[in-house]
């Protein structure tokens, strides 16, 4: 009976502590995000996930950012104190760094006070993303770019430990503050590098106190620092708070025409709110009952809760709508694609990819796994950056049967006849396997016979790489807004393993995007785009898909959010609308 | 034989176990054939930078060394870092074990507690009405998919009723409660159909022997008959059938954790499968196999206690 007892008292005080969930903070501003994958760790040369990415720009900086209400998205200083002077011969960019930005207080600094960031900082971390020993993840970036860099990775590769002290040719600090890199040739993008978490800046003391535990320890120049200092990578949930010590940051003055509304918190210091809280919400359900309930600001819409959410006409629904939230429509810097392997010979015939394409009925696609709300591709570089060709309709981008089956004839395979099984390379998830499906009953209506294999994410590369596919779904994100980073992936001395997996090698092609790849960003350079752009349509080396679009809600009360392809850095221009989410939250 | 000899002969027999996983783990590994520089390096791979990961991970060593270093990470427990996150694994593991436990633990000792209980009871009324209800009722929650418990309960209780929290976790009691209790009841509830009907089998078996119909001649009340003998001579199959589950409660609960937002262990396999972070894989395999040694131990040094007649040898 005593056990009994004891039982139900253990069960009574559980239920009733368990009924105490938690209230909303309305005490204070903070801003509550969901993110749908782990994060790695903070250190800033590993970033290479849009998670990890994140995460690391709430606490650390780099020398330029995007700014924040501009579209095209336009590169303004952020710790340099303007943009670089560039040398007559584009190869040599000195910047000139803020004076008075402190890293945060951290027991690796004497006395446990941050000290003043200087240009010797810049230095030690571009060092750090090339040290051989760490293998960054970011060394793409700057790989055969920075004169003598590529000597000294290689030189320290051989040693026991990566020797720091050396002067590399291509990256010195001139004094305190005066920053210089020397490149061996022109690279426009390299600007967009430094805009890019890999590049953020680190403090050696840190480094070298933390050693291997570094990434668990961020202290960088940044906005915000972690509550409680170290960062815990299996917790699913992260709580920064404001830098005491940041230096005077105002919200831009500026904005685009979209943007104007923004333009209320014009020269507020930031960051704008006092905490945040990030939640690890890998499924969809749950993230959108948190949104629901008011528990994260803002949500993309989940597949399964679309069609309640957000009515034919890409509206929102009346029920969100009254509970004051409202959706934002925006593309992504993307393209989803099917890819030939042109080193299997038979897929080097130009007339076949062509009837394949005309074959390929991308708006029933868009249809079934897109809701309809992606936008179908025409060629390879997406809407938004210089090199796309708004009006441009691709020869074989609508579905056209009659066509396809002359193409294929002429190609030599009468309605199929000779042509051999293909086999479509995919990823595991249930939705690329039935993409894979619809492609394989497209193709079977000119007579193409397709085989849908599965493959997990490591296997699929690793086909890609080997050449073991013949035709393969995948999709490209942009790095930086630059055409360049999409034509490059259809430029055959990038081939694979790098990032050229279909291994396409046009001499044209090729001359013209060496060309293109080293011009300043100028109307002459975008007129070379678009040639290439056109070409990458013409000769069908893949058969497009979509550029996606993002849908994403938000409450009421958060403030100046947009959807954007570059968010590293965003939380600081964020602003919760205290007075707002008082009267609303109750309602959820 | 002395206990202590016994445990200590047992767990010895743990080290050709251990060499056994580790060329398990090896082999698989070394023939699935995927590359994990590549997979580190991601879209920007080149060929250059993927020999460069290889040997920064060891990969271009001889085999046999590659499977020494196994080995002793086997024995030293120091399995080093992450490839995926470059995070400590010992930590990692460390971290997300006690997540884990303060869902699966709980969970195991009431679903158990009130399987056995329950099942005493219907085998009490074996046969009648009660019987076959439950045990249709058994079936009936056995064959909904364990999926369709979490994302009813998720949005009925926490979502509409607002019973509990949706998703989360803090560390330290009772901070972890209002998190764990909705995900600790759908788990009661998923194990309670299989655990009911197989311990009511098992009492089943004892209930019709002759020692039963003993103490009933003897006069001894059925609450007597019941706890005291059937119950103590059912012990055995239902201590294998319990104390094994008890390494994979470390390993936490794959849909569980990941709906509810649990920092526990139950994904950290399958994303370090996905990763190809072998270190991880090798981690847990070991650790696993290790764990599932040491609670056969338990389990039979347990059958001693509920039955005298066994002895260890």
């Amino acid at each position: 009976m005593k056990m009994l007892q004891v039982a139900i008292a253990i069960l009574s005080t559980t239920l009733l502590l368990s009924s105490c969930t938690k209230k909303v903070d309305l005490t204070e501003k903070v801003l509550n995000l969901s993110v749908t994958s782990e994060v790695k760790g903070m250190d800033p040369i590993y970033s290479n996930d849009r998670y990890s990415a994140n995460e690391v720009a709430r606490v650390y900086e780099g020398l330029l950012e995007y700014h924040y209400l501009k579209r095209p998205y336009t590169l303004v200083p952020n710790l340099a104190e303007a943009l670089p002077t560039v040398s007559e011969d584009g190869l040599t960019y000195t910047f000139k760094i803020k004076k008075g930005v402190m890293f945060q207080d951290n027991a690796a600094f004497p006395g446990g006070k941050g000290r003043e960031l200087v240009a010797q900082d810049f230095v030690y971390s571009i060092k750090r993303l090339a040290d051989p020993k760490l293998q960054g993840l970011g060394w793409w970036l700057l790989d055969g770019k920075v004169a003598g860099l590529n000597e000294w990775r290689d030189k320290n590769a051989a040693k026991d430990e990566t020797d720091y002290s050396e002067v590399i040719e291509g990256l010195k600090a001139l004094d305190s503050h005066t920053l210089q890199f020397k490149l061996k040739k022109q690279f426009p993008q390299f600007l967009y590098s430094l805009a890019m978490p890999f590049t953020f800046v680190v403090a050696k003391e840190v480094v070298e106190k933390y050693g291997k535990e570094f990434l668990n320890n961020p202290v960088g120049t940044g906005p915000f620092m972690l509550k409680d200092g170290v960062f815990k990578q299996t917790a699913k949930r992260f709580e920064y708070i404001k830098n005491p010590t940041f230096r005077k940051k105002t919200f831009p003055k500026e904005a685009s025409d979209e943007f104007k509304a923004f333009l209320k918190d014009a020269g507020k210091p930031l960051p704008l709110v006092d905490k945040i809280v990030v939640q690890i919400i890998k499924e969809d359900q749950p993230r959108w009952l948190n949104f629901l309930k008011g528990k994260v600001d803002y949500v993309s819409v989940p597949k399964d809760n679309f069609e309640t959410a957000v009515t034919p006409d890409k509206g929102l629904s009346d029920d969100l709508m009254k509970k004051g939230i409202s959706l934002l429509i925006s593309p992504s810097l993307d393209v989803t694609y099917t890819a030939f392997n042109h080193d299997v010979e038979l897929l080097q015939n130009v007339d076949l990819r062509r009837a394949m394409a005309l074959a390929y009925d991308v708006n029933e696609m868009n249809k079934l796994f897109y809701s309809n709300t992606a936008l179908p591709a025409q060629s390879v570089v997406p809407p938004g950056i210089a090199g796309n060709m708004p009006d441009y309709k691709s020869p074989y981008r609508e579905q056209d049967l009659a066509k396809a089956k002359e193409l294929l004839a002429k190609a030599g395979y009468p309605e199929g006849k000779g042509l051999p099984e293909l086999t479509y390379d995919c990823p595991s998830s249930s939705t690329s396997r039935q993409i894979g499906e619809l492609f394989k009953k497209q193709m079977a209506a000119i007579g193409v016979q397709i085989k849908v294999v599965q493959n997990t994410w490591p296997e699929l590369q690793k086909k890609i790489t080997k050449r073991q596919v013949m035709l393969y779904g995948i999709a490209w994100g942009a790095d930086y807004p630059d055409a360049e980073n999409f034509l490059q992936l259809l430029y055959g001395p990038n081939k694979a393993p790098g990032a050229n997996g279909s291994g396409y090698d046009n001499p044209e092609f090729n001359q013209l995007f060496a060309k293109a790849a080293l011009m300043q960003d100028s109307p002459e350079r975008t007129a070379l785009y678009e040639k290439l752009n056109r070409m990458a349509a013409d000769q069908a080396p893949w058969i497009y898909g979509v550029h996606r679009q993002n849908f994403t809600v938000k409450h009421g009360w958060l403030m100046n959010y947009m959807a954007t392809d570059f968010e590293s850095g965003q939380a600081q221009y964020l602003n919760i609308d205290l007075e707002e989410k008082k009267k609303t939250v109750g309602k959820l | 034989m002395n206990i202590w000899s016994y445990v200590v002969r047992r767990l010895l027999y743990t080290v050709p176990i251990i060499l056994g996983v580790c060329l398990i783990i090896f082999i698989i590994f070394n023939l699935s054939g995927y590359d994990p520089a590549q997979i580190l390096l991601g879209k920007h791979a080149t060929a250059k930078q993927i020999a460069e990961v290889r040997a920064e991970l060891g990969l271009d060593k001889p085999l046999i060394e590659q499977y020494f270093d196994i080995v002793k990470s086997a024995f030293t427990f120091d399995f080093g870092r992450s490839w995926a996150s470059k995070q400590d694994i010992i930590e990692m593991i460390k971290e997300g074990a006690v997540p884990s436990l303060t869902l699966t633990f709980p969970a195991f000792i009431i679903s158990t507690v009130i399987s056995i209980l329950l099942s005493l009871l219907v085998a009490f009324f074996r046969g009648t009405f009660l019987d076959k209800s439950v045990v249709i009722k058994c079936v009936g929650m056995m064959s909904i998919p364990s999926l369709a418990y979490i994302l009813f309960f998720q949005w009925f209780f926490a979502y509409k009723m607002g019973w509990f929290e949706i998703s989360g976790y803090e560390h330290g009691f009772p901070n972890f409660v209002p998190y764990v209790s909705l995900p600790i009841i759908i788990m009661v509830i998923i194990s309670l159909g299989p655990d009911l009907r197989y311990f009511r089998t098992v009492i089943l078996d004892d209930i019709y022997q002759d020692y039963v119909r003993t103490a009933r001649a003897k006069g001894l009340t059925e609450k007597v008959v019941l706890l005291k003998h059937v119950l103590k001579n059912s012990m055995i199959p239902i201590i294998t059938y319990v104390v094994i589950q008890l390494p994979f409660l470390i390993l936490g609960t794959l849909l569980l954790e990941s709906f509810f937002s649990i920092p526990g262990l139950g994904g950290l396999t399958v994303k370090a499968v996905f990763d190809n972070d072998f270190p991880v894989i090798k981690a847990m395999t070991i650790l696993s196999a290790m764990a599932y040694v040491v609670f056969t131990v338990i389990t039979d040094i347990l059958y001693t206690v509920v039955d005298p007649r066994v002895r260890l040898s």
